[in-house]
């Protein structure tokens, strides 16, 4: 993520710029009372039709040793992205926004307008593509199991009788495993058609979550502004439909799933 | 369980429910880009002082093995 | 660069108050982890069909033991399932509620 600096003996030190997010045609004062991280000051850089946000960061604490250490304490990542998303906002207002990965981070100036250069055609792409939508996030779970009660043929004294109704319980929950799948796959491609497109992202620990059960959907779609409303129309047939699926949105959120590169 | 639409407007938070717009998992799954994972594995600290580390997914990655291998 | 974001692992802390009940809430969760999958291995191995009836009723007889004594045993701590519930990321979660 880091541009590392050659010399130093592979010790970073000093200032690096921190590159929040790229949009267009971005006026230099927009952000003037949005404060960066550390409470550093905003700036647009201007490269090529394209709009940089950046902020002057230490590079002990951002550089590749820095983050190594620091990407991993929870308390750094919420105070970071939290910064970083609000900044992602405030240009949002503003115009289509490219939001950066967490933590990208050139030396100077110079590297990033090298960036921005770099990925020019993928950005105006994207801010294309996400210009006048917005990003919606719905999820969906598994419902609570049922206990059964005892098939005939499982009920009974003695080892193989139970070993039957373990069995009769793995088969019921793999049953309503399939049917949570079945009715996620569902809502997923009643709420892409409404989209311009959607993504389904890796389902989340239950842990971080604090969610009991199962997340079988967890969907991001990128809905035009002007059709929000149909949007949310269809996330309450959706619920409607099927009431034990927990199904929750929110939105519209800048456009995280969609408008972010790969970054090597 | 409560199921919700939940329509707020595109632009900055509230600053009173700065933080509230995003969860803090949504927002690190994409701003990380690959997402957040816990370790499976426990340490075990007492009295603010880390102690033990319990490698409980070597422990599991070994009996499964052991089970496969038949 | 595509690594996983890890957090630091899980902290149990606990103090000279709850060490007791903590420590016997980690050694229970390795205890169901293992159950359940002594469980699953020995639904396999007849489903495959290669017991005989004896070693199949030996089988279900201990693990129904084996299950009774873990219900004590939460009881005795007042810890359900549910509590002892943990992920084991790339694994999955074993314990299924």
């Amino acid at each position: 993520m880091a541009e590392q600096a050659t010399g130093h003996g592979g010790r970073l030190v000093g200032r690096g710029r921190y590159l929040y997010a790229v949009s267009r045609g971005l006026p230099s004062d927009a952000l003037a009372d949005v404060p960066g991280l550390g409470d550093g000051r905003l700036e647009v850089l201007e490269h090529q039709g394209l709009s940089a946000v950046v902020s002057d960061v230490d590079l002990e604490e951002y550089g590749e040793e820095g983050l190594r250490r620091n990407l991993e304490r929870l308390d750094w990542l919420e105070e970071v992205a939290r910064r970083h998303d609000e900044v992602v906002h405030a240009v949002a207002e503003h115009g289509p926004v490219a939001p950066l990965r967490l933590a990208t981070i050139c030396l100077d100036d110079v590297g990033v307008r090298r960036r921005v250069e770099q990925w020019h055609d993928a950005l105006e792409q994207v801010l294309d593509r996400v210009e006048g939508r917005g990003e919606w996030s719905v999820k969906a779970f598994a419902a609570r199991a049922e206990p059964q009660p005892a098939a005939s043929d499982a009920a009974g004294e003695g080892g193989a009788a139970y070993l039957r109704r373990k069995k009769a319980e793995t088969l019921t929950r793999a049953e309503g495993e399939e049917q949570a799948l079945k009715v996620a796959e569902e809502v997923h491609a009643r709420l892409s058609a409404v989209s311009v497109a959607s993504r389904r992202l890796p389902p989340q620990d239950p842990r971080l979550t604090g969610h009991v059960g199962t997340m079988t959907l967890n969907g991001a779609y990128l809905v035009d502004t002007a059709r929000a409303d149909e949007f949310a129309d269809a996330v309450r047939a959706a619920q409607a439909d099927h009431p034990e699926a927990g199904i929750d949105a929110a939105g519209p959120w800048p456009p995280y799933s969609f408008a972010m590169l790969e970054q090597p | 369980m409560s199921s919700s639409v939940q329509q707020q407007p595109l632009g900055r938070p509230d600053t009173q429910q700065a933080g509230g717009q995003i969860s803090l998992v949504d927002l690190l799954d994409r701003l990380l880009g690959t997402g957040v994972v816990l370790a499976g594995d426990v340490v075990i600290s007492l009295a603010g002082v880390d102690l033990v580390q319990v490698r409980l997914h070597a422990l599991i990655s070994t009996v499964r093995e052991e089970m496969t291998q038949r | 660069m595509t690594e996983q974001r890890r957090l630091l692992p899980q902290r149990l802390e606990t103090d000279a108050e709850s060490v007791e009940r903590d420590l016997f809430k980690l050694v229970l969760t390795i205890i169901e982890l293992v159950r359940q999958l002594m469980e699953k291995q020995a639904l396999r191995r007849v489903d495959e069909g290669d017991l005989t009836d004896e070693q199949v009723e030996g089988l279900g007889n201990g693990l129904m033991h084996l299950e009774q004594a873990m219900d004590e045993l939460k009881a005795r701590y007042d810890l359900t399932t549910a509590d002892l519930n943990i992920d084991l990321g790339p694994l999955g979660t074993l314990l299924s509620d």
